[in-house]
């Protein structure tokens, strides 16, 4: 299983999955396809790990989901993003681009 | 926000299970579906596809499982049913789960029942305002602390300035006539701002204002509720109403609250102090209870500093009252209640001992289960429990055997509780108080939880940690050998603190039988007393008061079945007294020389109806009187102190009152007889020098200083107790109450209350422990035994002899015993130290008690091995080497 979500930085999944559902509301497969095709096949995720991460956000309410109807006319449950789950998102990319830098700086150091 | 969110979802999921559920298999199926349509449409077949699916995605009833177990409920859900799985585990095993249970109960009752008495007695505020920032204040003087000079108080007030409020009060009884008999009612004198100093406003009515608190005005008073309610009738207008305080009408001003009780003395009624322009000036007579609330932001340390200043000063002013004296402020609580600390602290400890041995005991119960639980867990551990869950479930095991103790043993600390205040030491105060409430049954709670995880982990991680390969491999019925360690070390722990109990019970025991042995110095058989009080109003003059006590005397004597009839300002036992600086002649007049004696105003017939034995000289006669020369009898400790090795008879001291020259001028007092120490202030009290003087020699001042009050001293024929004829003759003579009326046996045995009330619980706690650890070392010698009966068999069938057996068994029993009575020596040695203020004649390393409290626990300890010693005897060769 080389694509364990722990393989992911801790936490960062968390922040990709309100990424994604910043564009547009998504069903959890749409999610994962959408995370697969960015990462262009580097993250491929487990079925649970994304579930468990729904459920987290959602009682954090970053996100709220909605059972709608697919273009191919089934039933599934949509995410999408809430007003707190966009600035979330905001501050975590901050964070994110911080942090990538100093390890950057602190890799090309040495 | 999201917390809430966090628990509603939680809840949600708890409680509606089912559609959470049915949500979430629907959610993973269309993930499923969608995943496997894409498959599908890149030319898969389509069970491929969803194969491929849950290769790349994982299996999807795994998903639902780790999803669900995400959220916080799931633990609440495998909790539960871990406790569930407990209590039906339990409920195979009904024998350990009861001994279990009872054992834990009868540690959790006992702990908890002292713990609200210690809640109740210590740990509560005082009903008060803002009670920490209330103090004491007393003065100092050599080593003792009296109470404040009333000249004293006045100059502390005008001078200091740490202190928003400063007032006095001083304990006094009144006789109250509102009802058929005269009654004696115990009150306080106070000053004005005594109830604002508390911050406690009345219920009904006022309190007094500083101008009712002067000499020469009404006569008011403030009563408290239990009054009101008891003796008056609950009557609703009674402020503005007289009653009659002392042969006086008396109005009433306010009711203060039930809950009103400052000083912890039980007073209904206060009357104003209303202190005279000569008290204003005494600084001699030194009596005064001083309470003070400190200013908000100044310290206790500068408030003490600032007195120490004021003493000084008023050293200087006063050099022959103020010599010495000093002033010593304590925090208010401390100063009611510091007595009942350490007796309670160690009832406290007790229990917690009490409590460790019980756990101790049951976490070995559940390591012997364990060893025959081994191939259950493995199997558990086999079919894919973690060892966390298998830990978790065990300690919920042990969770539900401690929350099952926890209930009965509130239940057995309410009864308990119940007895404590029946039959608890009257002294104690706020005793009555002590009940099961909210924050006993969160201690019990706690300690039940606490006591849970105590004798559960050690079982538990030892459980978890079982090899699965070892248990399967191993047969049954063979142990590995080694003797359990931990098992052995819990006995010795119990073994250790059983002794500490025992030790401190013991020293205790000792301590009140010598007490008990001691000769109280007087024929305490057939005798009554009770005390009578004359309302200065009406008995100012002191040769009325004089003839009236006289005549109660005469009067009493008629009474049948009264052998004679005496008074003395202060029986023994009675408690109080007034302390003297005596000075022998020939010794110059200095503070260093006076001789700190207790004075005993008599009639004549007083020490031949106490039967205190004259060892030298001559009673007191009739003609002893005031126009002849004033005589003493004084009793050995004071003849010691004052003449060692002369004969005090024809010796003189001066005492009492000032000669017509003034304070220095001394007027002599002639040593006529010797008399016994009588132990006057308890059985367990160091004797005092006290010495006697005549009824008709007294100085008339003295009346003031022993509030026209003296005790009866009535000795009968017989056991029988004229109490009714005892009143009536009383209020015949003068119509007031005789209070407190009680054999002189009964006031023995109640100045021995609380040391008896002591004794009694450490002795139950001690043996408890002893039982409770005896139970110990027998559990783990019998588990032994089963254990090794192989290897028994296996030594008998080579020859071993029946007697070597039980000595292997006995030995090993006895080797931990020891062990425990060494640690617990060394421990008790240490302990019992802190016990000292509690015991008479004893020293707290006393060899005798040690000695027999070890020789008890070793024969206890050999009963408990001999059993199983026995058993091992029984085992057949045959049978045991059969037995695989």
């Amino acid at each position: 299983m080389a694509d364990k979500p722990s393989d992911l930085v801790q936490g960062t999944l968390d922040m990709l999955i309100l990424k994604t559902l910043a564009l547009e509301p998504m069903h959890g497969y749409g999610i994962a396809v959408r995370l697969e095709q960015m990462s262009k096949g580097v993250f491929r995720l487990n079925a649970g790990s994304l579930f468990v991460a729904f459920q987290r956000l959602q009682r954090d309410g970053l996100i709220r989901s909605e059972w709608k109807a697919t273009e191919n006319s089934r039933r599934a449950k949509y995410y999408a993003l809430t007003e707190q789950g966009r600035k979330r998102l905001n501050s975590e990319t901050r964070e994110w681009g911080r942090q990538v830098a100093a390890i950057a700086r602190i890799l090309e150091a040495s | 926000m999201s917390l809430l969110r966090g628990i509603t979802g939680g809840l949600r999921s708890l409680f509606r299970k089912e559609r959470v559920g049915r949500e979430l298999d629907e959610e993973l199926n269309s993930f499923l579906e969608m995943a496997a349509e894409e498959k599908v449409r890149q030319g898969m077949s389509r069970k491929d596809a969803l194969r491929a699916v849950r290769l790349e995605r994982g299996n999807l009833e795994v998903t639902k499982e780790v999803v669900r177990s995400a959220g916080w409920e799931s633990f609440v859900e495998t909790l539960w049913q871990d406790l569930r799985h407990g209590q039906r585990i339990l409920r195979k095993s009904p024998g350990f789960a009861v001994v279990a249970v009872l054992t834990l109960a009868l540690g959790i009752g006992a702990t908890s029942a002292i713990f609200s008495v210690v809640n109740a007695v210590l740990l509560r505020p005082l009903a008060m305002e803002d009670p920490s920032h209330v103090v004491f204040v007393q003065e100092t003087w050599r080593d003792i602390f009296p109470g404040v000079a009333v000249g004293n108080f006045v100059d502390l007030k005008r001078q200091s300035t740490s202190f928003a409020e400063l007032c006095a009060s001083n304990d006094a009884s009144f006789n109250l006539e509102a009802r058929e008999l005269p009654e004696r009612v115990d009150g306080e004198i106070a000053t004005a701002n005594y109830f604002t100093t508390f911050g406690v406003q009345p219920i009904a009515g006022r309190v007094f204002t500083a101008d009712e608190d002067k000499p020469g005005q009404p006569h008011v008073v403030v009563i408290s509720e239990r009054l009101w309610r008891a003796k008056l009738h609950s009557d609703p207008s009674i402020v503005g109403q007289p009653i009659r305080i002392n042969g006086l009408p008396t109005t009433v001003l306010g009711v203060m609250p039930r809950s009103f009780d400052p000083l912890l003395s039980s007073s209904d009624l206060w009357v104003p102090a209303a202190f005279s322009a000569g008290q204003l000036a005494d600084h001699d007579n030194h009596y005064l209870n001083v309470m003070a609330r400190l200013k908000p932001g100044t310290s206790q340390a500068q408030a003490q500093s600032e007195l120490n200043v004021i003493a000084q000063w008023l050293q200087k002013q006063y050099p022959i009252d103020d010599q010495d004296r000093g002033f010593r402020l304590q925090p208010l609580a401390t100063a009611l209640l510091g007595d009942q600390r350490l007796g309670l602290r160690m009832m406290l400890a007790a229990v917690g001992f009490l409590l460790l041995i019980a756990c101790a005991n049951i976490a070995n119960l559940q390591l012997a289960r364990s060893r025959t639980r081994q191939k259950e867990i493995a199997m558990r551990a086999a079919v894919g429990a973690s060892p966390n869950r298998i830990v978790r479930q065990l300690l919920a095991e042990n969770v539900v055997l401690g929350l099952a103790g926890g209930v009965v043993g509130v239940l057995l600390a309410y009864w308990a509780v119940a007895w404590i205040i029946a039959h608890g030491p009257a002294e104690m105060p706020r005793l009555d108080q002590s009940r099961i409430d909210a924050s006993t049954l969160a201690f019990a709670w706690a300690v039940a939880l606490l006591s849970s995880l105590l004798f559960g982990l050690a079982p538990a991680l030892r459980s978890a940690s079982t090899h699965l390969s070892e248990v399967f491999k191993s047969s049954s019925g063979i142990s590995g050998g080694s003797r359990d360690r931990v098992r052995s070390l819990l006995v010795v722990g119990e073994v250790s603190l059983a002794l500490i109990l025992m030790a401190g019970a013991g020293l205790l025991i000792r301590s009140a039988l010598l007490v008990s042995h001691l000769d109280p110095g007087f024929d305490t058989s057939n005798v009554v007393v009770g005390r009578v009080g004359l309302p200065d109003p009406g008995y100012h003059d002191p040769a009325l008061a004089r003839q009236t006590f006289e005549r109660m005397i005469t009067a009493t004597s008629a009474l049948p079945g009264v052998k004679s009839v005496a008074v003395v300002s202060r029986a023994p036992l009675a408690g109080g007294g007034s302390s003297n600086g005596l000075l022998a002649e020939g010794k110059p007049f200095d503070m260093a020389n006076l001789v700190n004696s207790q004075l005993q105003i008599i009639s004549p017939s007083y020490l031949s109806t106490a039967r205190v034995p004259l060892k030298a000289g001559r009673d007191f006669t009739p003609q002893d009187a005031r126009d002849r020369t004033l005589v003493t009898i004084v009793n050995e400790t004071l003849a010691r102190t004052m003449w060692p090795g002369e004969n005090p008879i024809g010796k003189r001291f001066a005492c009492c009152e000032a000669g017509p020259k003034g304070r220095v001028d001394p007027v002599w007092h002639e040593v006529v007889g010797v008399v016994a120490d009588v132990r006057a202030w308890g059985l367990d009290r160091q004797v005092q020098p006290e010495f006697y003087i005549p009824l008709a020699q007294m100085p008339a001042s003295a009346w003031d200083w022993i509030g026209r009050t003296m005790d009866l001293v009535v000795r009968t024929r017989s056991g029988a107790v004229p109490i009714h004829e005892l009143q009536n003759t009383v209020a015949s003579v003068a119509a007031v109450p005789i209070y407190r009326l009680s054999t002189m046996q009964q006031k023995i045995s109640s100045t021995l209350e609380r040391s008896h009330f002591d004794t009694f619980l450490l002795a139950i706690f001690a043996s408890t422990a002893l039982l409770l650890s005896s139970v110990g070392i027998y559990g783990v010698l019998s588990y032994m035994v089963a254990q090794r009966t192989r290897d028994i068999g296996i030594r008998m069938a080579l020859g071993a002899s029946q007697a070597q057996i039980v000595w292997d068994v006995l030995g090993f029993g006895l080797r931990l015993a020891g062990i425990g009575l060494a640690v617990g020596l060394a421990a008790a040695l240490a302990a019992t130290r802190l016990l000292s203020s509690l015991l008479y004649g004893v020293r707290p390393t006393d060899a005798v008690t040690f000695a027999a409290v070890s020789f008890i626990l070793l024969v206890v300890a050999l009963i408990a091995s001999y059993l199983p010693a026995r058993r091992a005897t029984r085992v057949d060769p045959l049978v045991a080497l059969r037995y695989e």
